[in-house]
C-alpha cells in the first residue's frame, strides 16, 4: 500500500458552509466543515444518514440535491481554483474530468436505455473530445481495468444485464474514464453483498495504488472505513466532529460520538450472550417445520412460449422450535427472504409441507392460515413502505388490535400505549404518521404493529438493514430484550453476519435456495464447516484494520 | 427467445381476437332498429316486394345461419354486398381507407410535432411561468369539444383568412395534403394535450433521477443530459397512452370526417347507419376493430424499441 505523499494537498477544504431556505428562514446543513485530502490517499468520511457527508461532497462538484440550498460560505480549492465559486462552464468542464462520482445505487444511476459502454464513451467524447472509434477502444481498456471479463462484448450491454457488482464496476469505469484526479464515491458498497463488497473495495484500492488516485469515501460501515481508508474524518448533524489517521482514530477516539459508534458497530468476536443452560426441556413439538419445500417462480412463458421456473426455494427443510432465535443469513438471491415469506403463507408454495404448530399450510391452508395469522406476524425491510402513509401510529396499531378481537374495544387505547412502552417509544407519537417518525422509530412501531398480534412467531426480514448503525444496534438490543422477556420464537433474516451472531442461537446459512450450513451459531461462526460460510465470514470487513479484507475472487461465489 | 420475436408469434393471437370482434359486431349491428329491406324500398313497398329483397340478401334465414354465412363470406374475403351501393363492401371499403388512414397519420405526426417541444420547454422551465403558460393552454385543450374547434378553425383558416379548403378532400397528394391540414389540426389539437402531459410528467421526474444526476456528475451539459438521457427514458410511458388514442380517434374520425367531409371510412359509416346497410356497418367495424388491434401491436414493437428492458 503506498502513502500519501507529503506536500500540498490536493483538495483543501476551508469552513463550507451549506444552509437550505424555506418559509421560516434558512437553517444550515453544514457548518464550517474543513478537510484536506492528499493525492493518493482514501479519505473515509463517516457517519450517519442525514449527517451531510453526501451534501459535503455534492457541493464539492456544485451537484447540490435542491434549489433550496445554497453554499453561503467557504473555500474548496483543487490545483488553485476555488471549486465553489467556478462558473457551470467551468465546473462542467471539470466534473467527470478531474473529479468522476460514484454512487450508492448503480442501479438507478446507470442510464437503463444507453449501451453501458456508450455510458463510458460518453465522458470520453465530451472531455477529451475523442471520436467514436478512438472513445470506444479507450472504454473497453477501461472495463477490462475494472474486471470486466469480455469488454469487447459487454461494452454493447444494457446494465439490466448485469449483476449489482458488475453494474458498480461499470459506474466506476464511467468515472474513471476521463482519468480523473479525485474520485468521490458516497455509499459505493451499501447496496451490496458482503462479498461483492469486498471486491469492489479491493478494486477502488488497487485503483488508488495504480493510478494514484485520491478518494473521498462516504460510508456509515466503519468496518469499510478501517479496512480502506488512510485517514479517517467523522460527521454528525452537519459538522466534523473529529478527523484523523485510522489507527489513531479508531484505537482512541476522542469525541463521545465517535466512542459511540464505535461501540455500536457489530462485531463478529461477540456472541449472543450465552443464557445459562436451560433445564433439559421435555421434547417438545416444533412451532414451524419445513419439510422439503420448493418455491418456484414461472420465468417465461405467455401464450405460445415455452414455461420454464426460477426456484427460489429448491427444496429446504426446517425445524423452529418455541423459543428459539434463528437467523437467516445469505445472500441476495440467496432465497432467504422468500423462506421467510412462504413460512407466513405469503409466498405459494411449489411443493414440500410448511406447518405451523402441528397444521399443515399445505393441507389445511386456510384453517392454518387463520390460525397463523392470530399467532404469529411479520416485521419488514422497509419501516415506512410497510405502515400504512395515511394512518397515525396509533391508528394502525388499534386497527390491528381490533382485528384481533383480543383485546376489548374500550381497552385498546390502553393497550396501544403499552405497546409502544414495550418497543420503547414515546407513546406522544402515536399521532404521528410514518413521514413524521425517523427511520428507526417507524421500525419500532413496525414492530410494535407485529406485538399486537401477541405472536408466539415473529418473522423479521431484513429489518435493520435500511438503518443506521446505531439504530441498527438498538433494534437488535429491543429484539434480544423481547425474547428474554416474552414467549416468543424469533426468526431473523440478515444479510449481515455479525448481527445475526449478536442475537441468535442458531444459525442457517442458504445459497441458491438451499441450506448450506446450519447449526449453534457460535459453532458455525467459529468454525464453518463449508467454504461457502468460510468465505462468507471472511468478506465482512472488520473494524480492526489489521485483519485484513479476504475478497473472493470474481465469480468464484457465484459459480 | 429473441426479443422481437414476438413480433412473429403474436399475429397467432389476432385470430382469436378477430373472430371475438366479428361476433361483436354481428349482433350489434343485428340490434340496430329498422329493417334495411324497408329502407332501401321506401315508406310505400309492398310486402312482396320487401320479402323477396330480404330473400335475396339472406335476411329471412335464421341468425345464426346468417352469421355462418358472414364467416364462410369473411373466410373467402368477402364480406357481403352493400344493399345501398350494390358494390362489394371490401372493394367499397378499400376506395374509403386512404383518406382517413391518411388523416389519422397525419394528426397523430402533428400531435408529437407539438407535444414533445412543449413538453420539453415545459419540463426544462418546471415551475417558471412558461411551465404554467403551456399547462394552462393544454388544460383548455382538454375541455374544448373536437367538434366545436373544428368548427372555429374553419370559420377562422377557412372563411375569415382563406389559407386553407372549408372541406373535402384533393386529388394530387398536394391537394390531400392542404384538405387534410385543418381536420388533422383539430384532432391534434386535443390529441396533444394529452401526450404533452404525460410527457411533461415524466420528464419533469427523469430531470430529478439519479440518471440525470449522474450524468451530470460526469460533465454532460444540461441539453445532452436532457435529450440523450432524459428524453429517450420519457416516451416509453407515452407510447402506449398514445396507442390507446389513436385508438379512440379511429372511431372519433367519424365526427371529424363529417364535419369536414372527408370522403373517408368515418363517413361511410354514418350514411351506412341511416341507410341500414348491415353490411357496410359490419365491414368498417371489423376494419375499425382490426386497425386498433394492429395500433397495438406496433405499440409494443415500438416499447421493445425504445426500452432493452422490456421483454414480450
Amino acid at each position: 500500500m503506498s502513502t500519501p505523499t507529503p506536500g500540498a494537498p490536493l483538495l483543501s477544504v476551508r469552513d463550507l458552509t451549506v444552509v437550505v431556505r424555506g418559509a421560516q428562514g434558512q437553517r444550515a446543513l453544514l457548518s464550517r466543515v474543513s478537510l484536506d485530502l492528499g493525492k493518493g490517499e482514501i479519505l473515509g468520511l463517516v457517519g450517519e444518514s442525514g449527517s451531510g457527508k453526501s451534501l459535503f461532497c455534492r457541493s464539492l462538484v456544485q451537484l447540490l440535491p435542491s434549489r433550496a440550498l445554497a453554499v453561503t460560505g467557504g473555500t474548496a480549492v483543487m490545483a488553485g481554483r476555488d471549486l465553489l465559486s467556478l462558473s457551470e462552464a467551468d465546473m462542467g468542464a471539470l466534473r467527470g474530468a478531474k473529479i468522476g462520482m460514484i454512487f450508492q445505487n448503480p442501479s438507478s444511476h446507470l442510464d437503463p436505455v444507453m449501451r453501458v459502454g456508450d455510458q463510458i464513451a460518453e465522458g470520453l467524447m465530451f472531455h477529451r473530445k475523442l471520436g467514436r472509434k478512438a472513445a470506444k477502444a479507450e472504454a473497453i481498456a477501461i472495463m477490462t481495468q475494472v474486471g470486466f471479463t469480455d469488454p469487447a462484448r459487454q461494452f454493447a450491454s444494457y446494465p439490466h444485464e448485469f449483476s449489482g457488482g458488475m453494474r458498480q464496476r461499470a459506474m466506476i469505469a464511467v468515472a474513471l474514464a476521463c482519468d480523473p484526479d479525485i474520485l468521490i464515491a458516497d455509499e459505493p458498497t451499501t447496496a451490496l453483498d458482503v462479498t461483492i463488497q469486498a471486491q469492489i473495495l479491493k478494486l477502488l484500492m488497487d485503483l488508488r495504488d495504480q493510478r494514484g488516485l485520491s478518494i473521498i469515501l462516504i460510508t456509515h460501515d466503519l468496518g469499510v472505513v478501517a479496512q480502506t481508508c488512510d485517514r479517517i474524518a467523522v460527521m454528525r448533524q452537519g459538522e466534523l466532529v473529529e478527523q484523523g489517521p485510522k489507527r489513531d482514530l479508531l484505537a482512541r477516539p476522542q469525541h463521545p460520538y465517535t466512542q459511540a459508534l464505535i461501540a455500536s458497530h457489530p462485531s463478529m468476536d461477540e456472541a449472543a450472550p450465552t443464557e445459562p443452560p436451560a433445564p433439559p426441556a421435555p421434547p417438545r413439538r416444533p412451532l414451524m417445520e419445513i419439510d422439503d419445500l420448493h418455491v418456484r417462480y414461472p420465468v417465461s412463458g405467455g401464450l405460445f412460449g415455452r414455461r420454464r421456473s426460477f426456484s427460489a426455494v429448491a427444496g429446504v427443510s426446517l425445524r423452529i422450535m418455541p423459543g428459539e432465535t434463528v437467523g437467516i443469513v445469505g445472500e441476495s438471491g440467496s432465497g432467504k427472504s422468500t423462506l421467510a415469506r412462504a413460512m407466513l403463507g405469503l409466498a405459494p408454495i411449489s411443493d414440500g409441507h410448511v406447518s405451523f404448530d402441528g397444521d399443515s399450510l399445505r393441507l389445511k391452508r386456510d384453517a392454518t392460515l387463520a390460525k397463523m395469522r392470530r399467532q404469529a406476524a411479520m416485521v419488514f425491510q422497509d419501516p415506512f413502505n410497510s405502515l400504512n402513509a395515511r394512518l397515525t401510529i396509533g391508528e394502525t396499531l388499534a386497527e390491528v388490535l381490533r382485528v384481533q378481537g383480543k383485546v376489548a374495544r374500550a381497552a385498546i387505547p390502553a393497550r396501544v400505549e403499552e405497546l409502544l412502552r414495550l418497543v420503547e417509544l414515546d407513546p406522544g407519537l402515536a399521532g404521528r404518521r410514518p413521514r413524521q417518525l425517523s427511520g428507526g422509530q417507524c421500525q419500532r412501531a413496525g414492530i410494535a404493529r407485529a406485538l399486537a398480534v401477541e405472536p408466539r412467531l415473529i418473522v423479521a426480514d431484513e429489518c435493520v438493514a435500511a438503518l443506521d448503525v446505531t439504530i441498527q444496534a438498538q433494534i437488535v438490543d429491543l429484539f434480544r430484550r423481547l425474547v428474554a422477556t416474552m414467549d416468543l420464537t424469533l426468526v431473523f433474516i440478515a444479510h449481515d453476519l455479525a448481527i445475526v451472531r449478536h442475537l441468535c442461537e442458531r444459525v442457517v446459512v442458504m445459497h441458491h435456495g438451499r441450506i448450506v450450513e446450519e447449526g449453534a451459531c457460535a459453532e458455525v461462526f467459529e468454525h464453518p464447516r463449508e467454504a461457502y460460510t468460510a468465505a462468507l465470514i471472511a468478506a465482512i470487513p472488520d473494524i480492526d484494520p489489521d485483519r485484513p479484507l479476504h475478497a473472493p475472487p470474481a465469480g468464484a461465489l457465484t459459480a | 427467445m429473441h426479443r422481437y420475436s414476438f413480433i412473429l408469434t403474436r399475429p397467432l393471437q389476432f385470430v382469436p381476437v378477430v373472430f371475438g370482434v366479428s361476433l361483436i359486431t354481428f349482433i350489434l349491428v343485428r340490434m340496430i332498429p329498422g329493417d334495411p329491406a324497408r329502407v332501401l324500398l321506401g315508406a310505400r313497398a309492398t310486402p312482396t316486394a320487401i320479402a323477396n329483397i330480404r330473400a335475396q340478401y339472406g335476411l329471412d334465414e335464421p341468425l345464426w345461419l346468417q352469421y355462418v354465412y358472414f364467416l364462410r363470406n369473411l373466410a373467402h374475403g368477402e364480406m357481403g354486398t352493400s344493399i345501398v351501393y350494390k358494390i362489394d363492401v371490401l372493394r367499397l371499403i378499400a376506395t374509403r381507407i386512404e383518406p382517413t388512414f391518411a388523416l389519422v397519420l397525419c394528426s397523430v405526426l402533428l400531435s408529437i410535432l407539438i407535444a414533445v417541444p412543449l413538453a420539453a420547454l415545459a419540463a426544462r422551465n418546471q415551475g417558471r411561468p412558461v411551465d404554467h403558460a403551456i399547462r394552462i393552454v393544454s388544460t383548455f385543450g382538454i375541455g374544448f369539444p373536437p367538434f366545436w374547434l373544428g368548427l372555429m378553425l374553419m370559420m377562422l383558416l377557412a372563411v375569415r383568412f382563406p389559407l386553407f379548403p372549408v372541406s373535402g378532400y384533393g386529388d394530387t397528394l398536394g391537394e390531400k395534403l392542404l384538405h387534410l391540414a385543418l381536420p388533422s389540426l383539430t384532432i391534434a389539437l386535443s390529441l396533444s394535450t394529452v401526450l404533452l402531459r404525460s410527457l411533461r410528467a415524466a420528464m419533469v421526474d427523469w430531470l430529478k433521477s439519479d440518471v440525470a444526476t449522474a450524468a451530470r456528475a460526469r460533465g454532460m451539459p444540461e441539453h445532452i443530459v436532457f435529450w440523450r438521457h432524459v428524453l429517450p427514458n420519457s416516451i416509453a410511458p407515452s407510447i402506449n397512452l398514445l396507442a390507446v388514442n389513436i385508438g379512440w380517434l379511429i372511431g372519433g374520425t367519424v365526427v371529424i370526417e363529417s364535419i369536414f367531409a372527408v370522403p373517408g371510412m368515418g363517413q361511410l359509416l354514418v350514411r351506412a347507419i341511416f341507410s341500414r346497410d348491415y353490411m357496410v356497418v359490419q365491414g368498417v367495424a371489423m376494419v375499425f376493430a382490426c386497425a386498433t388491434v394492429l395500433v397495438n401491436f406496433l405499440a409494443d414493437i415500438a416499447t421493445v424499441f425504445v426500452d432493452p428492458r422490456v421483454k414480450l
